[in-house]
């Protein structure tokens, strides 16, 4: 499979008020082709910004420093904001955790999807009317013409994380950053958002990071996963084997989970072994 | 299951309005002294609505909430707050700032006129997990883990017999999760307490809890033993519902095959 995006040496620091500097990301590599690639860690783990120093979106004093971020043959690091701002959008696209804060509250949610599509294709208003009825209709929103007319207050949390996706989808990217996109929706509406990214997908060839802390979903809907722990990568596994994974962090953060099926007086506590931290990233290499 | 010990918490036709529109509806249950009892469901269901309507967080109540089978009024007397007491989902959220863990854990004691309140607090702190050096800390000096651990010690401070807890865990990451839900398992099993614990994760509520109450829409539409969910969505006598939820607690795949 040929790497849509391939990711080597990747870091990300911080500089603290004391001089000091904290390495959210510490020298991790990997890369993905057309399939859905989930990272999964704790809170602090470095997968967020992991997504976000991707799109370059990791706001100062965040420093990115990679050796090479090739995406279609193109090293990003080596664009400038203006060229940066086409591929942004337009072939790689984010959807974060909640539509609330992602949305502009005062404009109508077909207006901002009209708005994105025009802005990344230079297309006229009919057409790009016309795409934002398309694809509201592809991410299952039953009246497209009412809801594009409404807005972003006026929908549920669910329909808002739906018309993110159509908007983030609108332009056709090659590849999508989705950042705990259904961690704030109910289980039954989770499900839905997900069949639709996982159709995008399959249908149109897309590549999907899906970063999430949830172990079980990301074995149930990913094709690979990477294990993220401060800052590095410390287990790669294809989705169907995590549970056989074999880092003690891994095993330990399954164990941890609550099992409907095989009740036990006690959850497995983790014990942090400090030699995880130290350990060398491994290569997330499909 | 027989209701062999007395009732510590009965709740019959209980409904909650809010501005006119119903966000309980006709709601009743009864957990046993010592039970652990669950309230699962997704959001807007209700479920917290309830937990605060007992606890006295909600005005417009009608209906019967009964603790060791005295109904209750509209207004909680001090009484009632030594023996129900509430832990919250944010733990961000719910410890004041500007408070040290040492004035969190106080207060009650002082409004309550508790003695010795020295050793009560160092006796809490240890209980929960937390040693002597995080007595004076503020809250911003601790974890998510840590401040949880400190919200359930306040919540413990009066002794009480009933502890509400609502998504305790679910602002947690796994890990700290699974030493939250241990403690609070221990807690339950030294003092012989009853929780009345809300949860959106259908796996958290069955490991605490002996029975559940499913909740949608404001109403209850079934209440079983925690075993009733094992044995896949096959078993007999599931609410549709129900079996989503057990459904979409395994993940994304098993949704595919069976829908």
């Amino acid at each position: 499979m040929s790497a849509l995006l391939t990711v080597e040496d990747l870091w990300v620091r911080f500089a603290t008020r004391t001089g000091g500097t904290v390495e959210a990301v510490r020298g991790i590599s990997f890369d993905v082709g057309r399939e859905r690639l989930g990272i999964v860690g704790e809170s602090g783990s470095g997968k967020s910004m992991t997504g976000r120093a991707i799109l370059r979106l990791v706001r100062p004093p965040g420093v990115v420093s990679a050796k090479a971020i090739t995406f279609d043959g193109t090293d990003l690091t080596s664009l400038g904001e203006r060229q940066m701002r086409r591929i942004r959008g337009q072939r790689i696209s984010m959807v974060m955790q909640d539509p609330k804060f992602s949305l502009n509250p005062v404009m109508t949610v077909g207006r901002q999807i009209e708005e994105a599509y025009r802005l990344h294709t230079g297309s006229s208003h009919r057409e790009a009317a016309a795409k934002t009825m398309e694809m509201l209709d592809a991410v299952q929103i039953r009246d497209p013409e009412r809801v594009a007319g409404l807005f972003p207050h006026e929908v549920s949390g669910g329909m808002g994380q739906r018309i993110m996706i159509a908007m983030m989808l609108a332009p056709g990217p090659e590849l999508l950053i989705a950042d705990e996109p259904t961690s704030a929706l109910d289980v039954t509406v989770q499900m839905s958002v997900l069949n639709i990214m996982d159709r995008l997908v399959r249908d149109r060839g897309m590549g999907l990071v899906f970063i999430s802390h949830d172990l079980n979903l990301v074995a149930t809907f990913c094709d690979r996963i990477l294990i993220m722990y401060a800052g590095r990568i410390v287990e790669t596994c294809s989705a169907d084997r995590l549970h056989e994974a074999e880092h003690p962090y891994t095993r330990g953060l399954l164990n941890a989970l609550p099992d409907l099926e095989t009740p036990r007086l006690a959850l497995e506590a983790l014990n942090r072994d400090p030699s995880w931290k130290e350990a060398p990233s491994v290569d997330g290499f499909s | 299951m027989l209701m062999a010990s007395p009732e510590g918490i009965g709740v019959r036709g209980l409904s909650v309005a809010f501005s006119g529109e119903l966000a309980v509806r006709d709601a009743s249950f009864a957990v046993a002294e010592g039970d652990a009892f669950g309230l699962v469901g997704e959001s807007g269901s209700g479920k917290s609505t309830i937990l605060r309507a007992i606890a006295g967080l909600v005005a417009d109540w009608s209906g019967e909430i009964a603790i060791d089978g005295k109904k209750l009024g509209r207004k909680r007397e001090a009484g009632f707050f030594r023996n129900v007491q509430m832990v919250f989902q944010d733990p961000y959220a719910s410890l004041h700032p500007r408070h040290t863990v040492d004035r969190t854990l106080s207060e009650p004691l002082i409004l309550h006129r508790f003695d010795r309140v020295e050793a009560r607090i160092e006796a809490a702190l240890e209980q929960v997990g937390l040693g002597p050096s995080f007595r004076f800390r503020y809250p911003h000096q601790l974890s998510g883990g840590q401040r949880q651990r400190v919200a359930i010690a306040r919540a413990l401070m009066l002794e009480p017999k009933i502890l509400l807890l609502d998504e305790p865990t679910s602002a947690l990451d796994v890990s700290v999760q699974a030493e939250v839900l241990n403690l609070l398992s221990d807690l339950r099993r030294e003092r012989g307490l009853t929780y009345l614990l809300v949860s959106h994760d259908l796996p958290v509520v069955a490991h605490m809890c002996e029975r559940i109450a499913v909740m949608q829409g404001g109403e209850i539409v079934e209440e079983l033993a925690v075993e009733a969910l094992r044995g896949g969505t096959g078993s007999t006598g599931l609410t549709p519902y129900t079996q989503s939820l057990i459904t979409a607690s395994r993940g994304y795949a098993t949704q595919l095959e069976e829908s």
